[in-house]
């Protein structure tokens, strides 16, 4: 396996020294979508020392045709995408550590997984969690790369505590979504866009070129022919509670209540409880089979379905409900269920 | 007058991609409310704005000549 690197290793920014460097780090990639299964993708064939992915989501057939590193047979076994991603990352590079975690990011969930990482990849799909993220960075000084790509468009900036504004800086709130996750589809060009930057900042930071970072907040969109680089220099806000002198991190407050929320790009709502559970998943499921439920299950999940209603539900206690974007109807239908 | 670029998909709803219109002196909160009302463009209050390709917020002001971009963030991933 010498030879494995050689040719990122003749590219002279990184080298031996900076190869080595990259066999010692560890990278948070937080979502398994198609930001991150080409994240994931990336990571592993330029020889990663540690790679944690966190996914809240299982494969559906509608993924396979931008998220790279699923097949057929996951979307036949409904793996959850943490878990698939894994096991393609692991046969793509043995010498790489790759731990799957299925899980909703949270502020509470993902604060843990902080400790110890060097950069933290943003593959979500929501600005809800792209803002506890940010504030966790700040917070715990650890970079991070905020990328998200609709229909032909993209966008990156990477954002490095101390020095760069932050996404709270930029944004100021979370801005309305929904308004084009649902109806503007996504083309895989626009991903491999966004994977771009993404990627190419990563292996800056891993190799500790600072300097070489791209300073600026990237937007494209390859089907109408759009391109821009914004200068953020000023845009960093003395005041600002994630980055400013007096933090709060407000994003990382805690809400103690179910939380629905509807899933960017899919007919689905996402419910979960306050806490997680631990649900004892096969009784649920002769349970609810003894019901008139349609269950199928495997060891991470149980699929339930009636009367055209079909819920996944994981042993978190977290549930996709399926066929709705009505956050209100899901959770009766959840706590139909699980009470 | 200012030059206004429109991305994705207010390019759309515009019908083109750049428009030139009054706006010397405005600040960029004031310009966005003309734009909305002109072109019937929503939630132009969370469309991020560079001005000559920087950063700017709604309290920046305009000067004769300038080029403004809106661009609207993109959650999806």
């Amino acid at each position: 396996m010498s030879e494995r690197y050689s040719r990122q290793t003749l590219f002279s920014p990184i080298g031996e020294e900076g190869q080595k460097k990259i066999s010692s780090k560890h990278v948070l990639l937080i979502g398994a979508g198609a930001l991150g299964s080409a994240n994931a993708e990336f990571l592993t064939r330029a020889g990663i020392g540690k790679l944690t992915i966190v996914d809240r989501d299982y494969v559906e057939e509608s993924n396979l045709q931008r998220q790279q590193l699923y097949t057929e047979k996951d979307v036949l076994e409904k793996l959850p995408k943490a878990e698939a991603a894994k096991r393609h990352c692991q046969d793509i590079n043995g010498e790489v550590e790759v731990e799957a975690i299925i899980m909703d990011g949270t502020a509470l969930s993902l604060e843990p997984l902080f400790a110890g990482v060097s950069l933290v990849i943003d593959a979500t799909d929501n600005f809800e969690t792209r803002m506890v993220i940010n504030d966790l960075s700040q917070k715990h000084r650890i970079p991070w790369i905020y990328g998200a790509c609709v229909g032909s468009v993209g966008m990156s900036f990477t954002i490095i505590p101390g020095v760069t504004p932050c996404l709270n800086c930029l944004l100021r709130s979370i801005p309305i979504q929904g308004m084009t996750c649902d109806t503007g589809g996504i083309i895989f060009p626009a991903v491999q866009m966004v994977v771009a930057h993404q990627a190419a900042d990563a292996l800056k930071i891993l190799v500790e070129d600072y300097d070489a970072v791209r300073p600026g907040f990237s937007t494209f969109d390859l089907w109408r022919n759009q391109y821009q680089t914004m200068k953020v220099g000023r845009a960093k806000k003395s005041d600002c509670l994630s980055c400013g002198e007096a933090p709060t991190y407000p994003f990382l407050t805690l809400e103690n209540a179910t939380k629905t929320t509807v899933l960017c790009g899919r007919d689905t709502v996402q419910v979960r409880p306050p806490a997680p559970r631990k649900l004892q998943l096969e009784k649920l499921g002769s349970d609810l089979g003894g019901s008139g439920f349609t269950v199928k299950s495997n060891p991470f999940l149980l699929s339930v379905e009636k009367d055209g209603e079909r819920m996944v539900i994981f042993s978190d206690g977290r549930a996709l409900i399926h066929g709705t974007k009505d956050m209100v109807h899901a959770k009766v239908l959840y706590q139909r269920i699980l009470g | 007058m200012v030059n206004v670029l429109f991305f994705a998909h207010l390019k759309d709803v515009v019908g083109k991609e750049e428009v030139s219109v009054e706006g010397n002196e405005w600040n960029v909160a004031r310009l966005k409310e003309k734009i909305a009302a002109d072109y019937g463009l929503e939630g132009l209050e969370s469309v991020m704005t560079a001005v000559n390709e920087e950063f700017a917020d709604d309290e920046t002001i305009l000067s004769e000549g300038d080029t403004i971009a809106f661009i609207p963030p993109v959650s999806g991933g």
